[in-house]
Order: structure tokens, then C-alpha cells, then sequence
């Protein structure tokens, strides 16, 4: 049965979805988000149980083959050595995300014509400054300004502790005279617009309990949901409707809470699905008009996935640096390393991120995204002891340039719960993020020991972490030229002009940093871009 | 927890878990099988059949006696049986370290980290001024671009 159409439908009610469906609010158009997923309530954080590291390898996993949970769907990650995470809910992955917050450099979108290698993205950095600045303010940012890495900016709230492990290491940084800064975080370092400042509980990962980390379940959805926004959870959109007369997406078909297929119609449509669950979407909506996929006529839906390799390296100190308090993921960035040298080796950069490290559970399981437990026995009553508490550790976080082959299909056999085919991953790393995580790894382990580490622990920077796909990119690329790109300039279909794409498959290239403060910056960019067209949307 | 083995196989299982994570006396802080992970591993093989199986596997094959439990043995069945022996070890480290009283001696918080948390005290601005000042004297480290051209 078909309903009402609505203005807008917004598939997905995570990061992008919220930030695009905030920049329509004022059109006053009538707004439905179809989540497959629902919402979190306060009693679900397993931070708030004395065991809760356990919900990390059960319900609270960040792998979804790992959670199984009934919103859930698979992902066949057999031909990729990483495989792509997220929280199906409201808030999306922004549920379990870490909060970390650098935007993109204004080189990141022009890699083609400054370092001969990705494409040109059709808008620039300075075209989305202000939405950066509109969405870190709607999310309650956390940052130092001045940073020299950066145009200017100031983030709206002080930046977060540092933490005696983040000194340490800017001491280290500043010993060798390289960049680094405090981290921006969307994590609130003051209490900010009704919500509770962070505690340092240092478990981002299971959802934030304090409301102070910036997941849109905090920051637009309560906001969108007072201002009429209507978002129908556990719905999972199985296509997209195609109307043959006008090529058109006139809607989709969904299955409601209760299994029951349902069709929604609607005069304009945005996915906001991830980029995984996207092309997914996409792929699985086929039509005579377009039977390889949805607003695929390029061929490109579901190629060029990147995701941002990484690897670890850690250092002993002599005091015991209580890595465990705080926000997981941020201390301090160095982009000492980001910007194109061809002399090192491999072009384009990396960023050596400062988390801090994790609860004994997962350090003893081999750490946050790796299943590799240290050794049993002595030796691990060693490492327990005397090496645990006294770590402080380094991330090199790769740019991952396009590559076709890198990709996003659908699964012959895998489906979900509602029987729609599942996504499978088919994922290999380049020579050059080789050899940018071998460089990485080497520059890591000289901060550390230049910030007074007396041993180095470093992995094994040939296997990177399996669990690292939290960021998903590229599989829907923006592009001027319809033969080799899904998306023009401002997020819709070269071929559906009513179909519209926010989340982070649209990117163009990957950066070097966590991409969601890019990824809503965009989507409210989007929003702005229809604003302004709105009279000849579809022509 | 009983009916899942028998008082030997539990002896066993307790000296297998005793190995793979020891004592510290110096620190008080015990090993996996004097602490009961067996019981935490017994709630577990209701849901996960195969870690059931795993274990069986394992005890199967150990030596006869609690006594004869040593390191040796426990890296003979790790060989000999690596998919089990992994299996039971990370579940070992699930249960021992979800124990708050564990975690303590390790030198993390043994409350539920919500709402708690921990106090971590912020750089003054005086503080950051100083160790951020070198990298502010060394200047800009961006490439930046200018506007698209619009064909
Ligand atoms: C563990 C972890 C740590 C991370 N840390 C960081 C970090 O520190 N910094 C950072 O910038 N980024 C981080 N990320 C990435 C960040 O969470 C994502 O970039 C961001 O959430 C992507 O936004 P999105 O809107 O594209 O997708 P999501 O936020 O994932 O939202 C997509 C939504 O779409 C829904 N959906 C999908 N398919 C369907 C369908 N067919 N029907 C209905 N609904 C559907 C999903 O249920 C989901 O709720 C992390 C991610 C994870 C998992
Ligand atoms: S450390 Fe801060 S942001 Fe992270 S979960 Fe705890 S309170 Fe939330």
C-alpha cells in the first residue's frame, strides 16, 4: 500500500542524514527519515555496567558480524583485509564513533592537479568553511584555535585534556620540530546547550552515556524531532522506485517494524546510508531504466571504496600514563607527514594520531579493532604489569587514494533478516599506502623515543588492523562528468534528478583525517545547494 | 557451576587457566583459574556451543593430573589444538579482565566508567601557550588552494 508522498525522504538518520535533514528545516517541506534501526536508550550504554568491556566482542561490537543484532545487516569482508564497521541506528555510527573532528586541507580536494594522483573534487575547502563552522556549532566542538595545519578557524568550545600521555608526546613532536596539536573533538570539554560535559570515561566506543560526544542522537535528532521531522525507526528500505514516464525516483519500498513491505512515496530523496550500505542500496535497486543499479549509468556505484589503513606503533614510558582516561581517540594530530613529498617514497600523507590506550580487556585481546591477544603465561603477567600501564602509542592514519578495483558489490548468497542481498567487500592496499604505513611507522617510533620512551612495541605495519573500516568513502564519487562519476557538484544523481547522496560514498578522495566533520559539512552544503536552486530543482 | 565437568575435569581446567594467566604474589593479584574464570566460562558455553566443544577438546587432551598442568603442557595442547586453544584463551581474558576487581589491580577504575568517570585535569591556557609555540613560530604547514575555476 502506498502512502502519502512526502517532500523529502531521507534514507538513513546517521550523521549525514541528520545534518542534511537540520539544513532543511527551514523550507518547512515535510520530512521523513526511514531508519533500519532504532533508538538507544539510556539504560542500553553498557558503560554503565561494571563488566562492560564485554559488550565489545557481543552486542556492542563495532563489526556487525560480530553484534548480529535484528537491524543489522552481514557483510562479506572474505576478499578484503578490512572490514567495515558501523552502529545501524538512530544516530548511526555516530553512536559508537570516537568523536575525533579534523577537517579535510584545502589540498584534499585537489589532488589531481596539485600531486598528479585521485581526481579534483568539484568543490573546494573554502566553499565549506562555513558549513564546517554552522555544523562544529550545531555539535558542540572541542579545539584549540591557531592551528598552523589549517586557514583559520576557532573551534566554539577549549579543547579537550590533553592527558599526561598527549604532553608527552607534544613534547616529543617538539623535540624533533614537527607539527602536532590538540585534537578537535566533537566532545564537549563544557557543558553545551542542555548537555553534560565529557567525564574522560575513555569508552567512545560504547556509545557515550554522558550525552558529551557530538553522535546526532545528541545534537540534530532531538532537535529535528521537536521540529516535526517525522523518522520511522526499524524500517529498512529494501529499492528505490524509478517512475519509467519521468525517470524520476518517485519513492521507495520498505519493510515496516512488523516485516511488512510497505511503499513510500516521495517528490525528492536523499541517501544517507554510509558507504557501504549505499551502493548496497543502490545495486539492489534495478530497474529496466537502469538494471546494473540505480544512478549507475557511470558504472562507478560501489567502486573506489577507501578506507583510511592504519597501523599502530607504542612506546614504555616510565610512569604509568592512565591512557585509559579520556576520550579514546584524541589527544593530540601531527600532519607532520600529510602534505605531498615525493621525495619520501609515496605521494600524498598521513596524519600520527595520540589516542590514548585502551582498557585491559581489549589490550589484553590485542587492542581496539585487531584480534590478536598477547601471549598467555609469564609473559603475560609481564606485559600486564609492567608494560600495560606505562604505554602511550601512536596512530598512522593513510590516505587511501581511488582505486576502481576497490569496491562495493552485492553478494550472490548473503542477505539480511528481511532477505535483501548483503554488500561484500572486495579490498586490497597499494603500493604507496605500503610504503606511507612502513614511513608512518619509523617517523612514530622516533617521536616516542625522543618523548623519553625507553622500549618500542610496533606492529606489523604488513598486517593493518582488520577492524579499521569506520570510515567508508568514495563508493558514489562527486564528479563534474557523468561518464565517470554518480554525484555532480552538489550531491544529486547525474541520472535521477531527484535522488540525492550526503554521506561520506561521495567523496572524492579520502584525506588523510576522520571523515565525518567532512561528511555533515557536506551534507549541510547539499541542504544549502538545494535552498538556492529550489525553484529549478529538477530541470 | 556443576554438570558441566566433572571435579577433575574442573581440577584441570582451573591449573589450564592457572597458565595462561599466572599470579602475582608480590601484588596480590590472582591467576584466571584460583579467581573462578571457569565459572564466567561456564555461563558462557550456554550460548557457544563450540567454545563447549573447544574446551572438551582441550581437556581431552591434557595430562591425566591437575599436578601435571605445567607451561610445557599448555604449549604442547596450544600446538597441537591451535583453533580450541585460541578459542578458550580469549574467552580466559574476556573473563578475567570483565572482573572490577581485576581491573583495579591493573590500575584502571573497578566502578562502571558511567557517569563516574574519571577526573583528568585540563591544560591551563598558559601551559598550551608554551608547548604549542614552537609549532605556531615554524608557521604554516598547508598547501592551500584557490577557488575553483567554473567551466
Ligand atoms: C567505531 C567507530 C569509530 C569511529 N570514529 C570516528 C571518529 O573518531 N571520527 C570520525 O570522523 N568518524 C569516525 N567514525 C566514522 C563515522 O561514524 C562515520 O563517518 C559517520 O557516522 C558516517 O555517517 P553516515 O551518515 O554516512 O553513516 P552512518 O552514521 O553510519 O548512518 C547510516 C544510517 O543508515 C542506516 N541505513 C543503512 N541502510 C539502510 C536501509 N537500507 N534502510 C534504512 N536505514 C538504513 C543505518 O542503520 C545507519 O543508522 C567511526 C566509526 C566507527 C564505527
Ligand atoms: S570519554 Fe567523554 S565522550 Fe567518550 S564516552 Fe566518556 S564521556 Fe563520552
Amino acid at each position: 500500500m502506498a502512502s502519502d508522498p512526502v517532500d523529502v525522504l531521507i534514507i538513513g538518520a546517521g550523521a549525514s542524514g541528520a545534518a542534511f535533514a537540520w539544513s532543511l528545516l527551514e523550507t518547512r517541506m515535510r520530512i521523513l527519515c526511514l531508519e533500519q534501526g532504532s533508538h538507544l536508550h539510556d539504560s542500553d550504554f553498557p558503560s554503565r555496567n561494571q563488566d562492560y568491556e564485554l559488550s565489545r566482542y557481543g552486542a556492542f561490537s563495532c563489526d556487525p558480524n560480530v553484534r548480529r543484532l535484528q537491524q543489522d545487516y552481514p557483510i562479506n569482508s572474505e576478499e578484503s583485509c578490512i572490514t567495515p564497521v558501523n552502529w545501524n541506528g538512530v544516530g548511526g555510527s555516530t553512536i559508537n564513533f570516537l568523536g575525533h573532528w579534523p577537517r579535510m586541507k584545502p589540498s584534499d580536494f585537489r589532488t589531481r592537479s596539485m600531486d598528479g594522483v585521485g581526481d579534483d573534487w568539484p568543490v573546494d575547502y573554502h566553499t565549506l568553511a562555513p558549513f564546517y563552522e554552522m555544523n562544529d556549532r550545531n555539535t558542540g566542538v572541542s579545539g584549540l584555535a591557531g592551528n598552523p595545519g589549517y586557514p583559520d578557524y576557532a573551534p566554539p568550545l577549549p579543547s579537550i585534556p590533553m592527558g599526561r600521555l598527549g604532553r608527552k608526546l607534544a613534547r616529543g613532536f617538539n623535540e624533533l620540530g614537527w607539527h602536532w596539536w590538540p585534537s578537535d573533538a566533537a566532545i564537549l570539554s563544557q557543558p553545551f546547550d542542555g548537555r553534560q560535559k565529557c567525564v574522560n570515561a575513555g569508552t567512545c566506543d560504547l556509545g557515550c552515556a554522558a550525552g558529551a560526544k557530538g553522535g546526532t542522537n545528541f545534537t540534530y535528532w532531538p532537535i529535528l524531532e521537536r521540529a516535526g521531522v517525522e523518522l520511522r525507526t526499524e524500517c529498512r528500505v529494501r529499492e528505490i522506485l524509478i517512475d519509467e514516464s519521468t525517470g524520476l525516483a518517485s519513492g521507495v519500498l520498505y519493510f515496516d517494524p512488523d516485516g511488512e513491505l510497505r511503499e513510500q512515496r516521495a517528490h525528492l530523496l536523499a541517501v544517507a546510508c554510509n558507504g557501504v550500505g549505499t551502493p548496497r542500496l543502490l545495486l539492489n535497486s534495478v530497474s529496466e531504466q537502469f538494471p546494473d543499479g540505480l544512478a549507475n549509468r557511470s558504472g562507478m556505484v560501489g567502486r573506489n571504496l577507501m578506507f583510511h589503513p592504519l597501523t599502530g606503533v607504542s612506546g614504555v614510558f616510565d610512569e604509568p600514563m592512565r591512557g585509559h582516561e579520556g576520550p579514546m581517540a584524541c589527544s593530540i594530530l601531527s600532519q607532520e607527514f600529510y602534505e605531498s613529498d615525493p621525495a619520501r617514497g609515496f605521494l600524498r600523507g598521513y596524519g600520527l594520531h595520540a589516542g590514548r590506550s585502551t582498557t585491559p580487556m581489549t589490550f589484553a585481546l590485542g587492542g581496539f579493532g585487531i584480534d590478536d591477544p598477547i601471549p598467555w603465561g609469564a609473559e603475560h603477567r609481564r606485559i600486564m604489569d609492567s608494560v600495560y600501564p606505562y604505554l602511550a602509542g601512536l596512530t598512522v592514519v593513510t590516505e587511501d587514494l581511488p582505486e576502481p578495483h576497490n569496491r562495493v558489490t552485492l553478494d550472490p548468497k548473503l542477505t539480511d533478516s528481511d532477505g535483501i542481498p548483503a554488500p561484500k567487500i572486495t579490498y586490497s592496499l597499494s603500493g604507496n599506502t605500503r610504503r606511507m604505513l612502513r614511513h608512518g611507522a619509523e617517523r612514530a617510533t622516533e617521536v616516542l623515543l625522543a618523548a623519553g620512551a625507553n622500549k618500542i612495541l610496533k606492529g606489523d605495519c604488513e598486517k593493518v588492523w582488520w577492524r579499521a573500516g569506520w570510515h567508508q568513502m568514495g563508493t558514489c564519487r562527486m564528479g563534474s562528468d557523468p561518464a565517470n562519476s554518480v554525484v555532480d557538484a552538489w550531491g544529486r544523481s547525474h541520472d535521477v534528478k531527484n535522488l540525492f547522496i550526503v554521506d561520506g560514498s561521495i567523496f572524492v578522495t579520502s584525506g588523510a583525517v576522520n571523515p565525518t566533520s567532512t561528511i555533515q559539512a557536506l551534507a549541510l552544503y547539499i541542504g544549502d545547494c538545494i535552498k538556492s536552486n529550489i525553484e529549478n530543482l529538477f530541470d | 557451576m556443576s554438570g558441566l565437568w566433572t571435579d577433575e575435569e574442573r581440577a584441570l581446567l582451573d591449573a589450564m587457566l592457572n597458565c595462561l594467566i599466572p599470579a602475582n604474589p608480590e601484588r596480590r593479584i590472582p591467576a584466571a583459574g584460583d579467581l573462578g574464570v571457569a565459572d564466567f566460562l561456564a555461563q558462557r558455553l550456554r550460548r557457544e556451543v563450540e567454545l563447549g566443544s573447544a574446551i572438551k577438546t582441550l581437556l581431552n587432551g591434557a595430562p591425566a593430573h591437575a599436578d601435571a598442568m605445567t607451561p610445557q603442557a599448555v604449549t604442547a595442547l596450544e600446538n597441537e589444538f591451535p583453533a580450541e586453544f585460541r578459542a578458550l584463551l580469549s574467552v580466559t581474558y574476556m573473563g578475567y579482565y570483565s572482573r572490577p576487581d581485576i581491573r583495579a589491580l591493573v590500575g584502571v577504575g573497578s566502578h562502571p566508567v558511567h557517569p563516574e568517570g574519571y577526573e583528568v585535569e585540563s591544560e591551563s591556557e598558559a601551559l598550551l601557550d608554551g608547548l604549542t609555540a614552537p609549532v605556531r613560530e615554524r608557521g604554516r604547514n598547508y598547501r592551500d588552494t584557490g577557488p575553483i575555476r567554473k567551466s
